[in-house]
C-alpha cells in the first residue's frame, strides 16, 4: 500500500474545533452529475495542532491485538494512534459531515464538501514505547540486545517502521522511550538493551496514576460509581423506582469530544477491552455492575436522595479509580501475556487491602439484596436436587407413618397408654413356634 | 386358594370389631382345617387367639396355607359395607395381593364385592400349650362386661379371687374400693345367667382392667364367657363361637405391683 499523503498542507490549522477540521481528500464533487462513488471515500480526521507538515500515517501492528493499525508519526512531537468515533445512537439515521471554510463570508459551495461517513477519527499522543513492547516482551529468554535487533523481531509487513527510523528524531525518540523501561549496558559504542518489568510495572503505574486523576466520566460512570455502588436494601415508598437506565457505554457525543484525549480512547475500547479480555478485574467488576444494574431498581438519581447502606470513602475511590486505569492500560496497549504478568504484579507495589476489604463487604451486601429480591420476586427454591431428593425421601416417610398412625384404631390407641409395670410379657409364658 | 363362605356376616364383623382394638395389623392363617389368628398387643402383655374352623364356612376351600395380611382397620371399613345378614364370601390367590370380600343380600340380588389391598407382617408365632387352669369361672358375657366397666370407675387393675364360696372381684383406687362377690348358681330360667366355678385350687391374681374392658368388646358374639386362671400363667378368656370355633384371649397377670 503506498505511503497515505492524506495531510497536506493544512493540517497546522486544525484544533479542537470541528468546523476548522482539515479535509484529507480534495473536494472533486460536481453539483450536477454523480460521479461514481470513489473506491476510498473521504474520511474526517482531527489532527493534533502540533503536527507538523512532515508528519506521515504510517502501517504498524497494533502490540495488542497483533493487526496491522494505523498510526501518525510526527518527527518532532511523536506518534499519536487513531480512535475512531462512531456516531451515537440512533444510527438509523443517515449522517453525514458537511464542512465549511472557518469564516462564513466566502461562498458556501465554492470550498465546502460533505463526507459521506459520519464517522470521525481522533489522533492521540501514543507513547511508542507501547509499540516495542512486543519485540522486547519475548516468552524465550531475554537479552541485551542492540535497539535495531530488537526492532527487527517486530513484525514490519509493509515497512514502514524501518522507514520511519531512518528520520534520526523519531529513532531518538523511540530509544528513550526503550530506555525507560530497559536495563541497558554500553558495549562499545552502542548501548544494548533488555526489558525490565519492574521498570515496566512503575512506568505504567505513573501512566495510571495520571490517567485516574481525571477519569473520563463514562469510565468513572460504569467502572467506579457503578462497581463501588452499593444495592439499596429498602426504597422508600415516597420515592417511585424508575426503570433502570444504565449509563451509555460509547459517550460519542459531543460532550466527550471535548475531554481529554484519552476519554475518547478510553470510551471506544472500553467495550472491547472487556469482551476480549474476560479475565481481567475490570471486566470483573463490570459483569458485577451490569448485573446490579440489572436488578436495581432505582436510577441514580434517586440512589443520591436514598441512603445507601455502604458509601465508599476516597481512598476507596481513588484506588478503584486507579485499579480500573491500570486494568484498561494493560488491557488495551499491553500484549495479553505481559499485561496477564503484569497483573499478578501489581499488588507488590500499590496496597490494595482497603479497596479489596470494601469489595468483600459489598458483594456480601449484593448476595442478600439478590437473595431477598428473589425470595420476594419468584419464589423458586434454589436447592440443590440431593436436598430435593432426601425432602423427598422425608415426605414419603412422613405420609407412610401419617398413614399407619390413621389406620390404628382407638382401642389400640388407648391400650399404649396402658400402665404395664409388673406384667410380664407373652413370650415369657408361651414359646415361640 | 381360599373360598370361604359364612352364612351371616355378623358374627365375622363383630369378631374383626373386637379384635381391632387391640392389635393394629396380624396375620390371617388360612389352611384347610380353617382360618386362624394370633396377635399380640404392641406392648406384648395380651394376646388375640382367633379360630374359625373350616366347618363354620359353607363350604370352605384352601388348598395350601395362605397368610393374608390385613390391616385391621381397613377391614373393618370394608365390613361396614356388609349387613347383618348379608352372606360373606372371602376369597384369596395362593399368593395374594388383595383379599377378595363380596356381600351377597339375601332379600334381594344386590352383590357388592370388595378389594383389600394386603401387606407383609412380620410376626412371631407363639405356641400355646393346652394348660389345666387352677380356676375356671363361666359366667354371662354381659355380666363380665358390667363388673369391668364398673370397677374401672374405681381403679384401673382388679384382682380376681377364686375361691369354694364363689369368684370376687375387687378393685382398691385413690377414690376407695369396691368389689362384686359372684356364688356359683344355676338359672334355671335363664341358663346364660348361670354361673358355673371349676375349683382345683384357690386363685387370686391381678390383671389390668382396661385390658380387659377391651376384651369384652368380643361380648357381643357370645352370650357365655369363659375365664381360666392359674398362678404363674396368663389369664385366659374365652369367647365361643359357632359350633367348635373360639375367640381367645390372654392378659399376662400383674405382679408385685400390689402397693
Amino acid at each position: 500500500m503506498p505511503r497515505t499523503r492524506s495531510t497536506k498542507g493544512a493540517t497546522a490549522a486544525a484544533s479542537k474545533d470541528k468546523t476548522t477540521t482539515t479535509p484529507d481528500t480534495p473536494a472533486s464533487t460536481s453539483l450536477y452529475t454523480l460521479p461514481s462513488a470513489p473506491p476510498n471515500p473521504p474520511k474526517l480526521f482531527i489532527l493534533p495542532e502540533s503536527a507538523t507538515p512532515k508528519a506521515r500515517i504510517i502501517t504498524l501492528q497494533n502490540p495488542r491485538y497483533s493487526r496491522p493499525a494505523r498510526y501518525l508519526v510526527c518527527p518532532t512531537t511523536g506518534f499519536y494512534e487513531f480512535t475512531k468515533i462512531t456516531t451515537p445512537s440512533p444510527s438509523s439515521q443517515p449522517r453525514s459531515w458537511l464542512l465549511t471554510p472557518s469564516s462564513s463570508s466566502s461562498s458556501l459551495s465554492a470550498s465546502s464538501t460533505t463526507i459521506q461517513s459520519p464517522d470521525l477519527f481522533l489522533a492521540t499522543p501514543y507513547d511508542p514505547l507501547f509499540l516495542i513492547l512486543p519485540a522486547l516482551a519475548t516468552p524465550c529468554k531475554r537479552m541485551f540486545l542492540s535497539p535495531d535487533d530488537h526492532l527487527d523481531a517486530l513484525p514490519n509487513p509493509d515497512r514502514h517502521l524501518s522507514n520511519i527510523l531512518t528520520c534520526e528524531s523519531t529513532r531518538k525518540l523511540v530509544e528513550r522511550r526503550m530506555a525507560v523501561i530497559c536495563d541497558t549496558v554500553e558495549a562499545g559504542d552502542e548501548v544494548m538493551y533488555r526489558l525490565n518489568e519492574a521498570k515496566l510495572l512503575s512506568e505504567i503505574i505513573s501512566k495510571a496514576k495520571k490517567m485516574a486523576k481525571d477519569l473520563p466520566k463514562s469510565m468513572e460512570d460504569k467502572f467506579v460509581k457503578k462497581a463501588l455502588e452499593a444495592p439499596v436494601m429498602s426504597i422508600k415508598s415516597s420515592q417511585a423506582p424508575l426503570p433502570a437506565l444504565a449509563p451509555p457505554s460509547l459517550p460519542t457525543d459531543e460532550s466527550s469530544a471535548d475531554l481529554d484525549t484519552q476519554s475518547a480512547a478510553a470510551a471506544s475500547s472500553s467495550s472491547s477491552s472487556s469482551a476480549t479480555t474476560p479475565s481481567t478485574e475490570m471486566s470483573e467488576s463490570q459483569l458485577a455492575a451490569t448485573s446490579t444494574a440489572a436488578t436495581s431498581v432505582a436510577s441514580r438519581d434517586d440512589l443520591e436522595i436514598i441512603s445507601s447502606s455502604l458509601v465508599p470513602s476516597p481512598e476507596v475511590l481513588s484506588l478503584q479509580r486507579l485499579r480500573v486505569s491500570f486494568s484498561f492500560i494493560l488491557s488495551s496497549y499491553l500484549p495479553p501475556s505481559l499485561s496477564a504478568a503484569l497483573k499478578t504484579q501489581l499488588p507488590s507495589q500499590i496496597d490494595f487491602k482497603e479497596l479489596d476489604a470494601y469489595l468483600d463487604t459489598l458483594q456480601k451486601l449484593r448476595q442478600e439484596a439478590a437473595a431477598s429480591r428473589a425470595n420476594d420476586f419468584s419464589g423458586k427454591r434454589t436447592r440443590d436436587e440431593e436436598e430435593d431428593e432426601r425432602l423427598e425421601k422425608k415426605r414419603k416417610l412422613a405420609e407412610e407413618e401419617k398413614l399407619k398412625k390413621a389406620n390404628v384404631s382407638r382401642g389400640v390407641k388407648k391400650l399404649a397408654k396402658v400402665n404395664v409395670t409388673g406384667m410380664k410379657k407373652m413370650s415369657d409364658f408361651f414359646k415361640k413356634k | 386358594m381360599l373360598e370361604a363362605r359364612l352364612g351371616e356376616a355378623a358374627e365375622f364383623k363383630k369378631v374383626i370389631d373386637a379384635i381391632k382394638d387391640l392389635v393394629q395389623d396380624c396375620n390371617f392363617d388360612c389352611n384347610d382345617s380353617g382360618v386362624a389368628l394370633q396377635a399380640m398387643d404392641n406392648s406384648h402383655v395380651a394376646l388375640v387367639a382367633m379360630l374359625l374352623k373350616a366347618e363354620s364356612f359353607e363350604p370352605f376351600r384352601c388348598d395350601r396355607n395362605i397368610a393374608l395380611g390385613v390391616n385391621l382397620t381397613s377391614l373393618t371399613k370394608v365390613l361396614r359395607a356388609a349387613q347383618n345378614d348379608d352372606i360373606l364370601t372371602l376369597k384369596a390367590e395362593d399368593a395374594p395381593d388383595v383379599l377378595n370380600l363380596v356381600f351377597e343380600s339375601k332379600a334381594n340380588d344386590r352383590i357388592s364385592e370388595y378389594d383389600l389391598k394386603l401387606m407383609d407382617i412380620d410376626q412371631e408365632h407363639l405356641g400355646i400349650p393346652d394348660t389345666e387352669y387352677a380356676a375356671t369361672v363361666t359366667m354371662s358375657s354381659a355380666e363380665f362386661k358390667r363388673i369391668t366397666t364398673d370397677l374401672i370407675a374405681m381403679s384401673e387393675s382388679v384382682t380376681i379371687d377364686v375361691s369354694k364360696d364363689g369368684v370376687k372381684f375387687s378393685a382398691q383406687g385413690d377414690i376407695g374400693n369396691g368389689s362384686i362377690n359372684l356364688r356359683q348358681h344355676t338359672d334355671l330360667e335363664k341358663s346364660t345367667n348361670s354361673v358355673e366355678i371349676e375349683l382345683s385350687e384357690p386363685v387370686a391374681l391381678t390383671f389390668s382392667l382396661k385390658y380387659l374392658v377391651n376384651f369384652c368388646k368380643a361380648s357381643a358374639l357370645s352370650t357365655r364367657v369363659k375365664i381360666c386362671l392359674s398362678n404363674e400363667v396368663p389369664l385366659l378368656v374365652e369367647f365361643g363361637l359357632s359350633g367348635t370355633s373360639y375367640l381367645r384371649f390372654y392378659l399376662a397377670p400383674k405382679i408385685g405391683d400390689e402397693e
